[in-house]
């Protein structure tokens, strides 16, 4: 059985994944934590997305940071991270050494940040892709999200791609009116793939304090409660564009999964499934080898987006 | 750290019911519906456990986060126990307390940063509020077996909710306070610290923040700049260091607490 699945089949390298099952940004830290406590093989996972990064070191936001609401799981992080100068230095010497890709996702408030970032992982080693998060406030646009207008995620997208010769995934924000015309920018941009979704804007009342629960007052949902969401997003999108997508909300079990793929993904990402279950990720791909055997599938590109309109 | 299936081998309801707004005369948001006392069999876990530690328990039913909860006791025989408290309306607390002998629960551990015993610490104070006993008593038993002596402060909001006596570790002194005074001395745990503190070369303490509040603000009073570590508690996601939900500022900068703590200077954190 074949399991391996390309991401960029139309840039010169590729990214070639081994299998289809990869980690969520925001939820894997750098992929180097897990190592350290032998939990499970990293290696034997598509890609690691490792924490969204900025170009300087982020503290983020108050706490609490985390609620947990009816079958999701609101967060408000604020994007801490080490900053792309400590990743570089601390983070890709070891990445290095895995067979595993590594895709870094990047994150900016201004246009120039966006191409910035990637001119500065353009050619480390360790590295084998970017991974664009639109879902940013756009500061010099009055703070909308870069992704929620097709012009301004297109902008985004264009600016990566001159900075850098990476393969680029553009991770679509669900916080939009019209996620199909968004992807078809992005796409026309000069994106390699397309990841989506990431979490939808959400907000938990604490009615004892009367105040919100989150230190942010609002914060990000993830889950199974966005599972049927991100689906019909995955669906939608698959079907206008003409690259490979990758399938990301709630996805817990195998089953979950393979739902993605028929819609259209050609690979998967698991966040919070990951919290209470660390090594999900090889229960999935697991459950998706048995599927296809049980099915008599022998690649898994003969049921990707079999369930089309 | 390692993730396994934990056979239950017995759970017990040791402390009853807390009617907390009756008890404590001021408003509760939540009551607690009992305190449990859980063994689980892991021997691959026991090896490696520290006090302080803790283990993440994913708890089934309607939860998507795994529960925080310390490492209570470890024995001889590969079995660790948690002393958890019911929360109302606690979804994960809930479906463990219902988890029945020869029931199978998910968890993974140990993890977190121990309490440290200095070297030359012969006399160790401990203080524990309410629930709070939860790690001390995994230290106590490890002091004591590092021939320490050891002195549990106890205290709870009144005397159906203190640790059984007959349940406490053996060779060490243990002296009881309650709010309401229906046990032990009357008043909280804190006011009794200043009555031990000259004896103790270190503090190690388990309880609500404001209790760590106090005893950093007025710390001549009451620790005489002994050193003092603390177990601190935030909402947790991942419990390894890897989604930044529970980063809090210290003076030794950003820190997150499953990974760098649970367990804490006083002075680092305040
Ligand atoms: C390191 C650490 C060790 C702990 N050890 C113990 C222990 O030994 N015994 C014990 O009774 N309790 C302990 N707690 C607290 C325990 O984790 C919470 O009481 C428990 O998570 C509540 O879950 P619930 O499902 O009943 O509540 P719910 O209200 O359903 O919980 C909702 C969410 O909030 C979180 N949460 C709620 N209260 C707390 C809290 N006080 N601290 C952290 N997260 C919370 C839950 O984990 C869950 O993610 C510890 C917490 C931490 C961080
Ligand atoms: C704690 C947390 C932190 C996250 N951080 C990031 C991030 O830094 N960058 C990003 O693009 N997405 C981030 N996400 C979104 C996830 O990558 C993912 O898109 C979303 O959680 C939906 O998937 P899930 O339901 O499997 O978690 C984060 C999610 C969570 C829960
Ligand atoms: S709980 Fe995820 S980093 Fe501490």
């Amino acid at each position: 059985m074949n399991f391996s699945v390309e991401l960029a089949p139309k840039h010169p390298c590729g990214l070639l994944l081994a299998n289809p099952v990869m980690t969520a940004a925001g939820t894997f830290g750098y992929g180097t934590e897990i190592e350290d406590e032998h939990l499970f093989d990293i290696q034997k996972l598509g890609a690691v997305v490792c924490k969204g990064t900025t170009l300087e070191p982020k503290k983020g936001n108050l706490q609490p940071r985390l609620v947990e609401t009816a079958s999701g799981l609101l967060n408000s992080i604020g994007l801490q991270n080490i900053g792309v100068a400590a990743l570089i230095r601390e983070k890709a010497p070891i990445w290095v050494k895995w067979r595993v890709p590594v895709i870094v996702n990047i994150a900016g408030e201004t246009l120039s940040d966006y191409a910035k970032l990637a001119m500065r992982l353009d050619g480390v080693a360790g590295i084998s892709g970017l991974e664009v998060n639109i879902s940013c406030p756009n500061i010099k646009a009055g703070g909308a999200e870069f992704g929620a207008n097709p012009d301004s995620a297109a902008a985004v997208t264009r600016a990566v791609r001159k900075a850098t010769s990476l393969p680029i995934l553009v991770k679509l924000a669900p916080n939009t009116s019209d996620i199909s015309r968004v992807a078809v920018a992005v796409a026309e941009a000069g994106a390699d793939a397309i990841s989506l979704i990431n979490t939808l804007r959400g907000m938990a009342i604490d009615i004892h304090r009367r105040r919100s629960v989150l230190g942010n007052i609002t914060g990000g949902l993830s889950g199974p409660a966005i599972k049927p969401v991100a689906l019909s997003m995955v669906y939608q999108v698959a079907g206008v564009v003409d690259i490979p997508v990758v399938g990301c909300g709630g996805i817990t079990t195998a089953q979950d999964a393979i739902e993605f793929i028929m819609a259209g993904a050609s690979a998967v990402q698991v966040g919070t499934a990951s919290f209470a279950n660390p090594s999900v990720f090889l229960d999935i791909l697991k459950g998706i080898k048995q599927f296809m055997q049980k099915e008599g599938i022998k690649d898994v590109s003969e049921f990707i987006g079999v369930v089309s309109g | 750290m390692k993730q396994i299936i934990a056979k239950v081998i017995s759970n017990t309801r040791i402390l009853k019911e807390l009617e907390r707004r009756r008890a404590l005369k001021r408003p509760q948001p939540r009551d607690v519906l009992g305190s449990y006392l859980l063994w689980l069999d892991c021997p691959e876990l026991t090896p490696k456990a520290k006090p302080g530690q803790f283990v993440m328990v994913r708890c089934g039913g309607k939860t998507i986060l795994p529960r925080p909860f310390s490492i209570h006791q470890v024995n001889n025989k590969g079995n660790i126990a948690l002393f958890f408290a019911v929360w109302e309306d606690g979804k994960g607390t809930n479906w463990l307390s219902q988890r029945h002998i020869g029931s199978k629960v998910e968890l993974f551990g140990p993890l977190g940063v121990d309490f440290s015993i200095r070297s030359d610490s012969r006399n160790l104070l401990l203080v524990a509020g309410g629930i709070g006993i939860a790690p001390l008593y995994f230290l106590a038993q490890e002091a004591v077996k590092k021939t320490r002596s050891v002195t549990l402060l106890l205290g709870a909001a009144t005397a159906s909710q203190i640790y059984p006596k007959n349940l406490l570790p053996s060779r060490i002194k243990t002296v009881i306070t309650t709010e309401d005074g229906s046990a032990g001395k009357k008043g909280r745990v804190i006011d009794l610290v200043p009555e031990f503190i000259d004896r103790a070369d270190q503090v190690f303490a388990c309880g609500p923040i404001p209790m760590y509040r106090e005893m950093y603000l007025q710390r001549r009073k009451f620790l005489k700049n002994k050193p003092t570590q603390v177990s601190l508690e935030t909402v947790m996601g991942c419990g390894r260091g890897v989604c930044y939900g529970c980063t809090i500022k210290t003076k030794k900068g950003l820190q997150e607490i499953c990974r760098d703590g649970p367990i804490f200077d006083l002075d680092d954190i305040m």
